[in-house]
């Protein structure tokens, strides 16, 4: 409980929540005057939007304002909050996974659901062209080269675990009947201790008997 | 006007702090006629103006902006709100109290110098912020607005330059409305003996330097470090903010005491 204060404390002199908060907020501005298609987010103007995640001891809020989202650690003024977890986030690309999440008490939603499915509508309308983006930056030719770089690399990295799931689907209907089980080694080694005691005991009965025959002689 | 102008040691200063003559006050180590320091201090401000920005996020490696942040989010401000931003400068706090506070809402930027004002004004209007904006050139000691009239007042890195405190606190109590918050973010008195002596050889070695070789101003700056370390410390501003009828006061300070953000509520 004391280090937790600790680090809370240590994170607020540091201004952690902030730092992370204007960081958040630059990228989210940017990513939507990159889009080519053009978000209107005059709907939800005014309206706050916060996450709670386990994984930050602070809230995330997002508010609109003159078409701008900023990104505050406060939750006070809040129209719709999510507590949840990064993990749980990822699943909640699967829509029909949001009413088992909310009986799992993996996700709880607080407030207007219906900003919260604005906020999210904003994502999914994103469309960046990033290989123009990319060209303003450093030119058409370099541009085109790491696009290659990145499609080979692309069809690499499928291909090699296309590999690994087709091989790791043989093992597990061919090898695996073959393949030694757990339980298996456990009861060959057992056997190999059972036969080093059973030779160990006949040297000594074999050292008793040479013992007595010298001692007749 | 004559002066009683005297240079005094950093310690000697701080020792006098609180006994000095009614009619005298600090500007930087000096001790001065308290009508002398508002000309003093605008002359300071007429001359960095145009570099103030530069310059905070130079001297401050750009922490300025998440010292503000903090202050933003402690202030609690919401939709709606009226908000006075005193000694607001270059209008930092202003332009994010003006996106949160919507339409509905005000803020006034007020700073007692026109040059600051003048760079404020202009940084917003380029910025487009103007729909809830108010431009007041005021001295923090004698608001000129009326009783019960803001939700937040906040002064951020100015209290240190108003040549009588407590009257600038009993200005700002009697503008708040009942409810209303004041926030002060101002410099004060690191917590850890070493980072004192590091702060200490960064304010008086590099900071005056640095304002010389950007600024074209190194006295300025030189001044602004001398003012620094006659502020009063944390518990002695809070001590005056609950005599200037402020309660639940209380101060965080943040990057270890370098900077505190006082905050206290007139019920």
């Amino acid at each position: 409980m004391f280090s937790s204060n600790r680090a809370v404390k240590l994170s607020e002199q540091l201004m952690v929540p902030q730092f992370i908060c204007s960081v958040v907020e630059l990228i989210i501005n940017r990513a939507l005057s990159l889009s080519n298609k053009p978000i209107t987010l005059s709907a939800i103007e005014n309206k706050t939007f916060t996450l709670e995640l386990a994984e930050l001891n602070f809230p995330l809020s997002i508010t609109v304002s003159n078409n701008v989202l900023l990104v505050n650690s406060t939750n006070s003024t809040s129209d719709c909050t999510l507590i949840s977890s990064i993990a749980t986030l990822r699943q909640l690309k699967a829509q029909q996974q949001l009413t088992e999440l909310i009986k799992q008490e993996q996700l709880d939603i607080q407030g207007d659901i219906k900003v919260a499915q604005q906020f999210a509508r904003i994502a999914e309308e994103l469309d960046i062209d990033w290989p123009t983006e990319v060209a303003r930056h450093i030119g058409d030719v370099p541009t085109h080269k790491i696009g290659q770089l990145s499609q080979k690399a692309k069809k690499s990295i499928s291909q090699l675990f296309e590999t690994l799931e087709a091989d790791v689907g043989e093992f597990l209907i061919h090898e695996k009947r073959l393949a030694v089980t757990n339980s298996e080694i456990k009861r060959f080694n057992q056997g190999v201790e059972q036969t080093s005691d059973q030779l160990t005991r006949i040297e000594s009965r074999l050292a008793a008997l040479e013992n007595r025959l010298n001692d007749s002689q | 006007m004559s002066s009683v102008e005297k240079n005094s040691t950093p310690s000697q200063v701080q020792n006098d702090a609180n006994s000095v003559a009614d009619n005298t006050t600090h500007f930087g180590f000096q001790t001065i006629d308290k009508e002398e320091k508002i000309s003093k201090v605008a002359g300071v401000f007429h001359s960095v103006a145009k570099q103030y920005d530069v310059m905070n996020d130079l001297m401050s490696f750009g922490i300025h902006r998440l010292w503000k942040r903090f202050t933003i989010d402690a202030s609690g401000v919401r939709p709606g709100n009226k908000v006075l931003d005193l000694a607001g400068g270059t209008g930092d706090l202003t332009a994010k109290f003006s996106q949160l506070v919507g339409k509905e809402g005000q803020v006034i930027l007020a700073d007692i110098n026109s040059s600051m004002l003048n760079v404020g004004r202009d940084k917003l209007r380029d910025r487009g912020l103007v729909q809830n904006i108010e431009y007041v050139q005021a001295n923090a000691e004698y608001l000129p607005f009326e009783e019960n009239t803001f939700d937040i007042v906040t002064i951020a890195f100015g209290l240190r330059n108003v040549t009588d405190k407590d009257k600038a606190l009993r200005s700002i109590f009697s503008v708040l409305k009942p409810g209303g918050r004041l926030l002060v973010l101002e410099f004060s008195k690191p917590e850890h003996e070493v980072l004192n002596k590091a702060y200490d050889f960064y304010s008086f070695n590099i900071l005056p330097k640095m304002g010389e070789l950007v600024a074209k101003d190194g006295e300025s700056y030189q001044y602004l470090a001398e003012s620094i370390r006659m502020h009063p410390n944390q518990e002695t501003l809070k001590e005056m903010m609950e005599n200037a009828g402020f309660e639940q006061t209380s101060y965080k300070n943040l990057t270890g005491g370098i900077v505190a953000l006082h905050k206290g509520y007139k019920f």
